[in-house]
Parts: structure tokens; C-alpha cells; sequence
């Protein structure tokens, strides 16, 4: 299968690259019509139920899958740095790994794997180009999301201009964590619509659990509203639902009101899906203490739960779903 | 085992030889001695005289029977002379058959444990008369096969998902309307109909009841009086010892068949005729394939897969006058007989490698329908009468043109017998509203089809008489009905036009749903005869009666119009097998609305309709210098093959080829594993190294196939001849332009065009397989061919490394490669090449198609591992779908389809997407996205598409409780069957096919 061509160098931003941790054609749920969204990896915010945590930091990463694992030891032979313990649970010794990633391209079976390649916008683009007539005759197009694109905002930006001018629809989702002016000029007329995730509203809860200040994202929220309703683009805050942290009625109570202050009438809300701590394991990254009871259990967010949210959004005058 | 050595000295003790030369003693001397045994040896005639050599391929078993004259007498050799002899590669093999159920001893014929060569009529007499004696434990065997099996299913899922079932029947619901109207759209105001929902048609609610739960039986009219007749008018020869004129005895033959037929006008319903005198028929054609049946007679009613009822009365017809009569006068055996048991059919026979059509028909066309529509038969009797005196003929052109004439007064006589009925059925109806529709039906009948129609209810009933008539002449297989909603469109407006008032015109609507919903229930009255070996190649298949739809016209204007969204409506409600319905789809010219309706009606039916993209199947078609008019009149026959309607004879399913054994001989120097015969050229050996670039292994394969290719068309022709001595067909002839002009049947090549089509199978297989030789072998050099060929013959089990780099690192069809479409496009530019070089027997062309029936499911069931990494036994890709495995996004499968040239591909291809609603989403989005999909592919230059809209989790449900199920609709590789009537193996491949929510 085709996948992606490593290159000597990584991280994030050098030689105008990004790096990208995943490209997926095809989404149906991601905005309208068919879509391909393209995952940023790094993320200037840390919140603890990140259901994507390989897109946190801003290096590339290895992974390792057990389950597709068939023993075969290939990398033991070309490890340069002896990390590979396969007596050991976590399989990869994190500590001596120096990620030259030798290891990814000779396993057969894909259970090592790279977590983040930088691309520059012309490949990207070339990954995209060619689902172009299904984003023509769907109404779709492309969504950035990560991670967060504007942690690349160079990139982002110029990837959306060739978008732009390609005639193709194009997203983005963010935390709302960035510079303003700085969006504003270079990635934001290159946008048509926005996914803005408001997540919590208590300062200094949000710095517990999403590991920055909220100020700035409240603030940019009221802007880029504000600059949507003079011919910017679209703008639809996001809820994520994370039980007992986002979904309690004081949170929701009181991103109603604020929503209610800017004027704005509609919201989603995401419901949690229990199965991203998998992931966690496979980069031998800890479960948060907060989640290990959910991971054991894999419950499902409950209905009630949701209608509850959007029930209490309502009384605001926000309609969600 | 010992014994599997080579025998030669007599005197050693041989146990198999003892059982068996004993066990025949007994069977003998019961056949001979006890009266009630005895009378099976009898025929119409005299006695049925056959003899029966039986073996092991060491030699350790030789034996033989023979009936004479009413006395059955064993030998320890295989007679001199035998006409079947049955071979066992072993010893084992001999006991296992013993205790074997009969579908597992038909899997041991597949699997090559055991072959036979010579008749293959009487070994099924020969197996017939073995469960005469041990059908009471066959039978056991079989409830205690099927009770084991639905134990199993129940214990692994011993709920019902009610959800899920509720949720495919909920998808009659919701029913969107149409956004706009389309140019030939004349009365509809909504042309999605939405507001009609099955509820609103009691009786097709009743006839779909008696669909679901009647049993079929095997039908004992046509052969009883075709038999009839030639025992009386004798077959090679006339009463005057003169040989007969095929063509003339066949008219008369049918003829007589006609006139005596009885005229049924099934209960409540709108049209008048029934193909067979039972509620579901099955039809035995002695000429054809029906003495393939012979051995079943006792217990084809108990089988798993596609159970028929037989009376004592039939059964006792079919072996004692029908079978013994044609056990030489049918294709098969013909071929047999003239051409002294010729190699390519003796590979025919081993069923690994390919099956040739035409072994039961060669019907796959379509009828020039609107011409009996316009002239009736008086007109079309006149026509060719007129022709006989205004042109000069020979005396075979001259008998031919009669011959046609005396077959259309066939079936003239056979709608005034159905006009006469329905006055009697009046007369004697209580109910004064049904008497009131059998009156007016007793006047349909007499206007046609011996007139011109003038009603919808006249076009209707004419073409369902006709089509009765046409399967009492020609195998239930395929032959097709065309593009009704253009030819029956006319009538409809006619009917309209006469009508003033809203309300009446409103009812009117309803009445045509109605009768066009009678008229798909009437399709469903009858069914192919499916010895159990076929269960395996088309599982769950009808006669594959295909309606084609929309599309444009012969001019190239927008031919969607009122009958086209009538049709989709009657599809959707009734959501049944046959009518198999294609939908032709112009993207430049036919209009959005009509698309998403398609996609509606393909959700709701969870199946149907294939929808084709005319641009490109134009284009292919260019290629042969048909007239652009007919090549815009082109209608789906059979599954999706394209012919010309009314004049072109396509035979369009002449052979399944499994390109697959071209491959795995390629790989074992012309050895085929399965059947273990060196039977194809030696092209090289990979274990010595002998293929020292890519090309040269291309080119091994390429050989192997040319030589596949070869016996099988050599079969073809073969069998092309026994038609015309058999069977020339005058009546369909009368109905497909050309054969009057040229005063030649059909078979001969009286049509304006004359080709025949096959199916390859298991182009994606092929394909990834040569990516990986190419690319790990020769390209990257990373794997040796020798170490690729380890794991190959081991299934990979010694090199799950080897394994895994084949299902990963290489770029496969269907992953957005080029190169790996180039692959693709390089195999089918080669078949297609090749034969269209081919000499045709009816002149033209032969053409190429990628789909597959169900024998990608069998044929792989057959093959080894392949390169590909698709591991032995496991079924190939339905059609030419990539592997599930080649890409996690759809849009990458449906582009490198729609990349294949169509130049190539001239007998359509099958391209199965299994795609999932999302409980959460609207009617409207999920049709949105469906629409997206097919209309891009479209866009893109995809030529056919087909989607089965159902979840993997449903289709286990509808595994362990059909009885929630028992209209799920399925599309296999081309047609549509029930779920729950499948093999397991089948239904196990629907499953593991990729799946994609939307």
C-alpha cells in the first residue's frame, strides 16, 4: 500500500514543511459534503482527554501496535541504538530510541510505525488533488485540523491559498489558541468556515485540564464571530463533551451565557468516545489517572448526558446538536 | 495409504476392489431381480442401455456395469467401449462418496477427487438409480447437514437483531421527492411517486406473499409435449425416414407445444399466461442442460441451496420417457458424440478452470419487442410472407422464413387459447369486479399479441406473452427484456392522453404501478432448473431477466420520462431478484434528479438497480462499427452485458473464464494444482529460475491463458454447432432484425450483429498478484521468486513476514496507484486483444467483460494462494472490485476503476461498493452521498456501478435468523439474489467485503 516517504529531516516548520500526521480522504463528518481532512501534528494546548494524543507533540514520534506485531524481529537487526526490548511490555525503550525511525521502514507488518511526517504544501496538495471531483460534486472539500493548524500558520495558510485557488472548499477546526492578527492576515481569508472548540469556560480549570489560559481563545472567539458576521468565514463553536470536566451543568451554564453574549445561536456538541487511551499505549505515553476507570470499562458517553448539554444550551438560546 | 500404489498384479488383495465390485453385484442383481427396481431400467422406447466403468487412478479399483435389455451386469475391469467412466484419485475417495451427502460428493467432483469422462447424462442416470437404493440415508444426511449448520449459526448469535432487520424494512419510509421534473417526464408531477408505498397495493402485497413462501416445482409441460411430439415425428429423422430440417423441426415442435399449452390466468392478477402450469416453475429443457438434473430426481427437494418439489408423475415422466429420449440429443452429449470427447470440453468438465454457457444456452439478448407490439403476429406473419414472395430464396432460407411463420402461429395460438380462458375464468368468477377484469383481460388477449397494441394493458400483456412464449423455445437463462420504460412509454401517453379529469388521470397512475408490478411478480413464475453443482457457480441466481432504464434515445436526447420513474417505483416497493433491473445513466445529459432517485431506490431495495454510464459504454461499443443509433439503444442482457436491442445476437455470457488458473499454471510450468494435470504449455519453471525478467513471467501467463482461451472457444464452437442442429430458434429469430432480411436463424448468424461475450474472473487477483511479483521480486529485489513461491504453495503459513510485506508494502488495484492500474489496464488490453482476434462462427466479434457471477466464490474455493497474499481457498473479488485491503478510502477504489479504458472492457464489468448509511444521518444526506459517489464516478469515465447497502452486522444476523430476512436483497457480481437462499461460503464473502459508512 502506498503510504508515506519518510525524509532525512522533521519537525515542524523547517523548510516551509509541516509536519503532518495524517491525510484521510473521504470523510463524511468533518463539514459538508465528501472531505479530506489533513491532520497537523502539535498543539499548543494539553487538555488530558485529547482523543488524538499522538497529535499533541510537535516532534514526530514512534508507535508501536502489539496486536499487529508477528514477532519477526526485523527490527532488532537494524535498531543502531539497541531500543528494541521485545521481553518488554512497552516493546520499544523509549529512553534510548534517538527516533531514526530505521525501524518503520523495514517492519513488515506496519506494527512500528512513524507518528508524523513533514511534508511541504505541494505534497499535500498532491495527496489531495486528485479527490478534487468528489468535493465538486458532493459540495465538500478540505477540513485542516490536527492537532492545530495554526500552530503551522505559514503553512496553513499557504496550503489554503493553492486550496483557494483550486476552487475547493476549505475548514479549519482549532482550539483558538494563536495569534490574532497574524490569522487574521495570512491563513483566515483563505478559510470559509471555521469549527471553533470551546471547551471550558472556568480559567483555571481550563488551565488544569487543557494545560494553557483560556483568555486568549475567548477573546479570538468573539473576534473571529464578530469578523464572520462581516463577510469572514462561517463560524460553528464546538463542545467537546468530556465527562464530569466539559459536561457538567456549571461549564455548560456558563458557555450558554457566553455564547449568548456574542449573539450566536448555533453550537455542536461532540460526545466522548472512550477508545482514544489505546492509542495513548501504542506511543508508550501513560493513561491520564483521570481516565484509567473509562479505559477499563470503555463506556460510551450516555445520552442522557448529551441531550442534558443541549437541553441546557438551549435555554440560551443556542441551538446544538 | 498402500493401496494408492500402482496395482498391477491381480492377485494382490485389493479391499476397495472387493467392496466395490460387490456393492455394484448387489445393485445389479436388485436391478435385475426385484420387479419394482427392474421397471427403472424401462424407457418409453424399450430399455435404458448404458454401461458405467468405475476406477482409481492407481489402478486399485477397476470395475464396470452395464444395463442391457432390463438385465445389469457387473465386471471387474472397465468395459470396453463404457459410456462414462468415473475415476477416483484414491482409495479414500471411493469410501468417502459412499457416506457423503450428495452436495458434498459434488464437491468432491470440484475438488477433483473424482472425474468422470463420457456422458455425463448417464453417470447422472447411473447416480439416479445409486439413491433409487440409498435415498432414505442420503436424506438423513442431508436434514442432519442443515440442522447442524442453523444450530451453529443460532448458538453463535441465539438473539434476533430486530433492530436491524426493522431498520432495512424502515427504508420504505421517508420517501424523498423529486426536485425537479425531467424533459420527458409528461404526467407525473412528483415523478419519485413518493406518495405510494407498498401498502397501497393490496394485491401485489398478496402475489409478493406467494413469492416468499410458495416452493417451486418442477414443471412437467414442456418436456412432456415436446417429447411428445418427437416421439411421434421422430428427431434426425421424419416418419418418412427423411432427415429433418432442423429449423422446421423445431417450429413445429413448438408449435404443437403452444397450441396445447395450458392457458392459466393466474389468480387476481392484471396479465394474462404463465410461463410453466405451476404457482413457481421450474422448467425442464431436455435439449439443454436437463438431464443434468437426473440424479437429483429423489432428492432435489431436500437439498440446502435452491430445494424444488417433483411429483411421482414427473419424476417418473422425466426418467423413463423425457431423459432416456435426449441423454444424446442434447448440447452436451452432442458435442460429445461428434467430436469424440474433445480435450476442451473434458477441461470444461473438471469445473476449476472454466464453464461454457452455452452448454444450456446461448439466449442472452433482447427481443425486438416493440415490433410485435406494432404489427402483432398477423402483421409480422405478413411481413415475412411478403418477403418470401418479393425476394428470391434457397430452399434453406425459404424453410427458415416458414419455419418462422409456423413458430409465430405458435404463439398466436397460445394467446387465443388465454383470450378463450379468460371468458371461462369470467363466466365462472363470483366477485363481480374481478369478473369485470377478467372480461376486459379476455379482450386484451384477443387483441394481442395477434394485433397491434393500443393500450398499456395490451403492450403489457403482449410482452408478457411473448416472453412466455420465448422460454417455451429458448433456456430460462439470461435472455433479457430491454428498455420497457422506452417501449412501453408510448401507451402510456395514449392512455393519458385519453383521460380529462385530475382524478382520473390520478387513478390511472396507480393502475399502471399496478400492472407494471404484475407484470415484475409474473417474472418471478419461473425458475432455471440448478442441478446442485450450479448452486455453486451461481448461487441464488433466477433467469436473470434483465429491464433496462433511462438512459438516452436512439436520436441521443434525455429518455428518462414517466415509464422510466413507474418502473423505479414498482423496484423499489416490490425490492425482488428478478426483473434484475440496470439503470442507464448519461452524465451530460440525463438529469441529477434521476441519479439521486436511482440511489434512492438503491437504498431502499438495499441492492438494485446496477446503474451504467452510457458515455462510456458508447464508446466502448465504437469500437465494432455499429450504427451510433443502436449503440444508444443498448440495453443490459443477462447481468450488465451491453447488446444492441432487437438486432443483435451477443451471446454476452458465452463463458465464465477464471483468469486465475492462467496465473497458478503460469506459476507451476503449466500444472494446474488443483486438478493435478499438466495441462497447459510449459512456460518456465520459477523454481529454476527460468523467468530472468518481469516480462518473461508476463508472458508465461499470458500464454497459459492464450491456451485456456483456445480450448474454450473451440468448445464454444462446438457447441454453437449442436445449437444449430438442436435448437435453431424461428420465433426468436422472427424477433431480431436481420433474420427475416437474410432468411437465416439466429443461431447461424441471421441477426444485423452477431458476438459473443465473456466474463473474466478475477482481474483485481491477477493484477495484485503481478504488482507483487513485479515489484518484490524484480523491481525492489527485496524477495527471491523461489521464496515467494514457498510461501505460496505453504499459504504463506511458513512466512507470515513474506505475508505481511505482501499485504502492505505493495501498491495493489484500488489503492490510487498508477502503476498498479496500469497493470490492470496492460491484463484486460491483452485479453481484450486476443479475442477480438478470434474467428467468430456468426462473424463479429468476441468481447471482453470483468464480472463474475458467483464464481469468484467457487473458482476461488478451487485455486491456491496467490502473490497477491489472498490465501487458498478464500473466494476472489467479486467482479473486478479491488481487494478490501488495497485502500481504507473508497474514492481511492472508485478512481482507479473508473482509470480503466473502456476500449478493453466490451462486455461491461462489475464493481461492487458496499456502502453504510449512518443511523444518525436524513434521507437527504445519506442519498446526497451516495449521489456524490456514483455521480464523480461517473465524471470520472466509470463505466458500471453497483451498491449493496447493508452492514456486515446485518448479514450475520440475516445468517443465524432468515426468517427476519427472507427478502434481503443482495448483489452478487452482476445479479441479485436473497441472502438467505446463498451457500455459506457466499454468503461468508458478502460479509468480508470492505465496507464503507457513509
Amino acid at each position: 500500500m502506498a503510504g508515506y516517504t519518510p525524509k532525512a529531516h522533521e519537525d515542524t516548520g523547517t523548510l516551509g514543511e509541516a509536519l503532518i500526521l495524517e491525510i484521510k480522504p473521504n470523510s463524511l463528518d468533518d463539514g459538508r459534503g465528501i472531505r479530506t481532512v489533513v491532520f497537523f501534528k502539535g498543539c499548543p494546548l494539553d487538555c488530558v482527554w485529547c482523543h488524538n494524543p499522538e497529535s499533541k507533540s510537535t516532534r514526530a514520534e514512534l508507535s508501536y501496535d502489539a496486536k499487529a506485531c508477528i514477532g519477526c524481529n526485523t527490527c532488532l537487526e537494524v535498531c543502531p541504538a539497541q531500543a528494541i526490548d521485545p521481553g518488554s511490555p512497552s516493546f520499544v525503550d523509549r529512553a534510548r530510541c534517538t527516533l531514526c525511525f530505521a525501524c518503520t521502514v523495514e517492519c513488515p507488518t506496519g506494527a512500528l510505525e512513524r507518528v508524523g511526517i513533514p511534508m511541504g504544501v505541494e505534497d499535500v496538495l498532491a495527496r489531495i488533488l486528485p479527490d478534487k471531483p468528489f468535493f465538486v460534486t458532493s459540495g465538500g472539500g478540505v477540513t485542516l485540523s490536527g492537532g492545530e493548524p495554526t500552530l503551522a500558520m505559514d503553512f496553513s495558510a499557504r496550503l489554503a491559498s493553492r486550496l483557494k485557488a483550486e476552487g475547493i472548499h476549505t475548514l479549519l477546526e482549532t482550539c483558538g489558541l494563536f495569534d490574532l492578527k497574524t490569522f487574521t492576515h495570512t491563513l483566515m481569508p483563505f478559510v470559509d468556515e471555521i469549527f471553533y472548540d470551546i471547551k471550558i469556560m472556568d480559567a483555571g480549570l481550563h488551565r488544569r485540564f487543557c494545560g494553557a489560559d483560556n483568555r486568549t481563545i475567548l477573546s479570538n472567539f468573539a473576534a473571529v464571530l464578530n469578523m464572520s458576521r462581516n463577510g469572514g468565514p462561517g463560524v460553528l463553536p464546538r463542545i467537546p463533551l468530556v465527562p464530569g470536566i466539559t459536561d457538567t451543568d456549571e461549564n455548560m451554564n456558563a458557555i450558554g451565557k457566553f455564547l449568548e453574549g456574542l449573539g450566536c445561536r448555533r453550537a455542536a456538541v461532540l460526545a466522548y468516545n472512550p477508545l482514544w487511551p489505546e492509542k495513548c499505549l501504542k506511543l508508550g505515553l501513560k493513561v491520564p489517572f483521570e481516565f484509567e476507570k473509562e479505559h477499563k470499562e470503555r463506556t460510551w458517553y450516555p445520552r442522557q448526558r448529551l441531550s442534558r448539554a443541549i437541553e441546557i444550551l438551549s435555554g440560551y438560546g443556542v441551538e446544538a446538536g | 495409504m498402500g493401496l494408492a500404489e500402482p496395482l498391477s498384479d491381480r492377485s494382490v488383495f485389493r479391499p476397495t476392489q472387493i467392496m466395490v465390485t460387490t456393492l455394484l453385484r448387489l445393485m445389479a442383481a436388485a436391478y435385475t431381480w426385484r420387479g419394482s427396481l427392474n421397471r427403472y431400467l424401462a424407457s418409453a422406447t424399450g430399455w435404458i442401455d448404458f454401461t458405467v466403468g468405475i476406477r482409481t487412478e492407481s489402478g486399485s479399483v477397476t470395475a464396470g456395469i452395464s444395463f442391457r435389455q432390463g438385465r445389469a451386469r457387473v465386471e471387474d475391469r472397465v468395459p470396453e467401449g463404457a459410456d462414462v467412466i468415473l475415476t477416483f484419485t484414491s482409495d479414500r475417495a471411493v469410501l468417502k462418496l459412499l457416506n457423503a451427502t450428495p452436495t458434498e460428493q459434488i464437491f468432491m467432483l470440484l475438488k477433483s477427487e473424482l472425474f468422470y469422462e463420457g456422458s455425463a447424462a448417464y453417470l447422472n442416470c447411473f447416480f439416479f438409480l445409486l439413491s433409487v437404493l440409498i435415498h432414505k440415508k442420503q436424506k438423513k444426511l442431508m436434514l442432519k447437514e442443515r440442522t447442524t449448520r442453523s444450530r451453529q449459526l443460532l448458538k453463535e448469535s441465539p438473539r434476533p437483531r430486530t433492530d436491524l432487520s426493522e431498520g432495512i424494512k424502515a427504508r420504505a419510509k421517508n420517501r424523498l421527492a423529486a426536485e425537479s421534473r425531467d424533459p420527458g417526464v409528461k404526467y407525473l408531477d412528483e415523478p419519485y411517486l413518493s406518495s405510494y408505498g407498498i401498502e397501497d397495493f393490496p394485491r401485489l402485497q398478496r402475489f409478493l406473499d406467494e413469492h416468499f413462501t410458495t416452493k417451486a416445482e418442477v414443471c412437467p409441460e414442456l418436456p412432456k409435449l415436446v417429447t411428445e411430439w418427437h416421439l411421434e415425428n421422430g428427431f434426425e429423422t421424419d416418419r418418412q425416414g427423411k432427415p429433418w430440417n432442423p429449423i422446421m423441426r423445431k417450429a413445429l415442435a413448438f408449435r404443437h407445444l403452444m397450441e396445447r399449452k395450458k392457458p392459466i390466468i393466474h389468480k387476481d392478477d392484471l396479465i394474462a399466461g404463465t410461463t410453466t402450469t405451476m404457482p413457481i416453475g421450474v422448467v425442464v429443457y431436455p435439449e439443454g442442460h436437463g438431464t443434468m438434473i437426473w440424479s437429483e430426481l429423489l432428492t432435489v427437494g431436500d437439498r440446502t441451496l435452491n430445494p424444488y418439489d417433483i411429483s411421482e408423475d414427473t419424476r417418473r415422466l422425466l426418467h423413463h420417457t423425457v431423459f432416456p429420449y435426449w441423454a444424446h440429443r442434447n448440447f452436451r452429449e452432442w458435442v460429445r458424440d461428434r467430436y469424440g470427447k474433445p480435450l476442451c470440453q473434458r477441461i470444461d468438465e473438471r469445473f476449476a478452470v472454466y464453464f461454457d454457457w452455452k452448454q444450456a444456452t446461448i439466449s442472452h439478448t433482447i427481443p425486438d419487442f416493440p415490433k410485435i407490439l406494432r404489427l402483432g403476429t398477423k402483421g409480422m406473419i405478413d411481413e415475412i410472407r411478403a418477403h418470401l414472395q418479393d425476394h428470391p430464396h434457397d430452399e434453406e432460407e425459404r424453410v427458415t422464413l416458414e419455419a418462422m411463420i409456423i413458430a409465430l402461429e405458435g404463439l398466436q395460438a397460445y394467446s387465443r387459447n388465454l383470450a378463450k380462458q379468460a371468458s371461462i375464468d369470467a363466466a365462472r368468477e363470483p366477485d363481480p369486479a374481478r369478473r369485470a377484469e377478467l372480461e376486459h383481460l379476455a379482450k386484451v388477449c384477443s387483441q394481442v399479441v395477434e394485433h397491434p397494441a393500443r393500450t398499456l394493458d395490451e403492450a403489457v400483456n403482449a410482452v408478457w406473452i411473448t416472453w412466455v412464449a420465448l422460454h417455451q423455445e429458448s433456456t430460462n437463462a439470461g435472455l433479457s427484456l430491454g428498455r420497457l420504460d422506452q417501449w412501453l412509454q408510448p401507451y402510456f401517453e395514449a392512455d393519458m392522453a385519453k383521460l380529462a379529469s385530475e382524478e382520473e388521470r390520478r387513478a390511472y397512475i396507480k393502475h399502471a404501478i399496478e400492472l407494471v408490478g404484475c407484470f415484475y411478480m409474473r417474472c418471478t413464475d419461473h425458475l432455471p432448473l440448478t442441478p446442485d453443482l450450479a448452486n455453486f457457480y451461481f448461487g441464488g441466481s433466477s433467469s436473470d431477466q434483465a429491464i433496462t432504464l433511462g438512459g438516452v434515445t436512439p436520436e441521443g436526447e434525455d429518455a428518462v420520462c414517466d415509464m422510466t420513474y413507474i418502473f423505479l417505483k414498482v423496484t423499489e416497493m416490490l425490492s425482488i431478484r428478478d426483473p434484475n433491473v440496470n439503470a442507464r445513466y448519461h452524465p451530460r445529459i440525463n438529469s441529477d434528479t434521476y441519479l439521486k432517485r436511482l440511489c434512492e431506490v438503491n437504498l431502499v431495495t438495499a441492492a438494485t438497480p446496477s446503474m451504467h454510464n452510457d458515455e462510456v459504454i458508447f464508446t466502448s461499443l465504437s469500437q465494432f462499427g455499429y450504427d451510433i443509433r443502436d449503440i444508444r439503444n443498448w440495453s443490459a442482457t443477462g447481468c450488465v452485458e451491453p447488446t444492441l436491442s432487437g438486432r443483435h445476437i451477443g451471446h454476452t455470457n458465452m463463458q465464465m473464464m477464471n483468469m486465475v488458473a492462467a496465473l497458478e499454471m503460469a506459476l507451476n510450468n503449466g500444472y494446474h494444482p488443483v486438478m493435478k494435470w499438466k495441462l497447459g504449455p510449459e512456460t518456465g519453471s520459477v523454481e529454476k529460475g527460468d523467468f530472468k525478467t518481469f516480462d518473461d513471467f508476463f508472458d508465461a501467463f499470458t500464454t497459459q491463458f492464450k491456451f485456456l482461451i483456445d480450448q474454450s472457444i473451440e468448445y464454444n464452437h462446438m457447441l454453437a454447432e449442436a445449437h444449430q442442429e438442436l435448437r435453431p430458434t424461428p420465433l426468436l429469430s422472427s424477433l431480431i432484425d436481420g433474420c427475416v432480411d437474410k432468411g437465416r436463424d439466429v443461431t447461424k448468424g441471421g441477426a444485423v450483429y452477431n458476438s459473443s461475450g465473456t466474463a473474466i474472473i478475477g482481474l483485481a487477483d491477477v493484477t495484485d498478484s503481478l504488482m507483487v511479483i513485479k515489484k518484490l521480486v524484480y523491481d525492489e529485489g527485496k524477495v527471491s521468486f523461489e521464496r515467494l513461491k514457498k510461501a505460496i504453495d505453504a499459504n504463506f503459513e511458513n512466512d507470515p513476514a513474506l505475508y505481511a510485506m505482501v499485504t502492505r508494502k505493495v501498491p495493489l488495484f484500488g489503492s490510487g496507484s498508477e502503476e498498479a492500474v496500469a497493470m490492470a489496464n496492460r491484463i484486460a488490453k491483452w485479453a481484450h486483444d486476443y479475442y477480438q482476434g478470434l474467428d467468430h462462427y456468426r462473424g463479429g466479434k468476441y468481447t471482453v467483460g470483468f464480472w463474475s457471477m458467483s464464481n469468484h466464490v467457487i473458482f476461488g474455493t478451487l485455486t491456491g494462494a496467490l502473490p497477491s497474499g489472498r490465501l487458498a481457498g478464500k473466494p476472489f473479488t467479486p467482479g473486478l472490485t479491488p481487494q478490501p485491503i488495497a485502500s481504507k478510502s473508497l474514492l481511492d477504489n472508485i478512481r482507479d476503476v473508473a482509470k480503466l479504458d473502456p476500449m478493453n472492457i466490451t462486455n461491461n464489468m462489475a464493481f461492487n461498493v458496499k456502502v453504510v448509511p449512518s443511523a444518525k444521518d436524513t434521507r437527504e444526506k445519506t442519498i446526497g452521498d451516495m449521489f456524490s459517489y456514483v455521480k464523480t464516478y461517473f465524471d470520472m469515465g466509470g463505466m458500471q456501478m453497483q451498491m449493496n447497502v447493508v452492514t456486515s452486522e446485518t448479514l450475520r444476523d440475516a445468517m443465524a435468523h432468515p426468517e427476519n430476512y427472507r427478502n434481503l436483497l443482495v448483489r452478487i457480481s452482476g445479479y441479485n439474489a436473497y441472502f438467505v437462499t446463498l451457500n455459506k461460503d457466499m454468503q461468508l464473502e458478502l460479509i468480508e467485503r470492505a465496507e464503507y459508512g457513509i
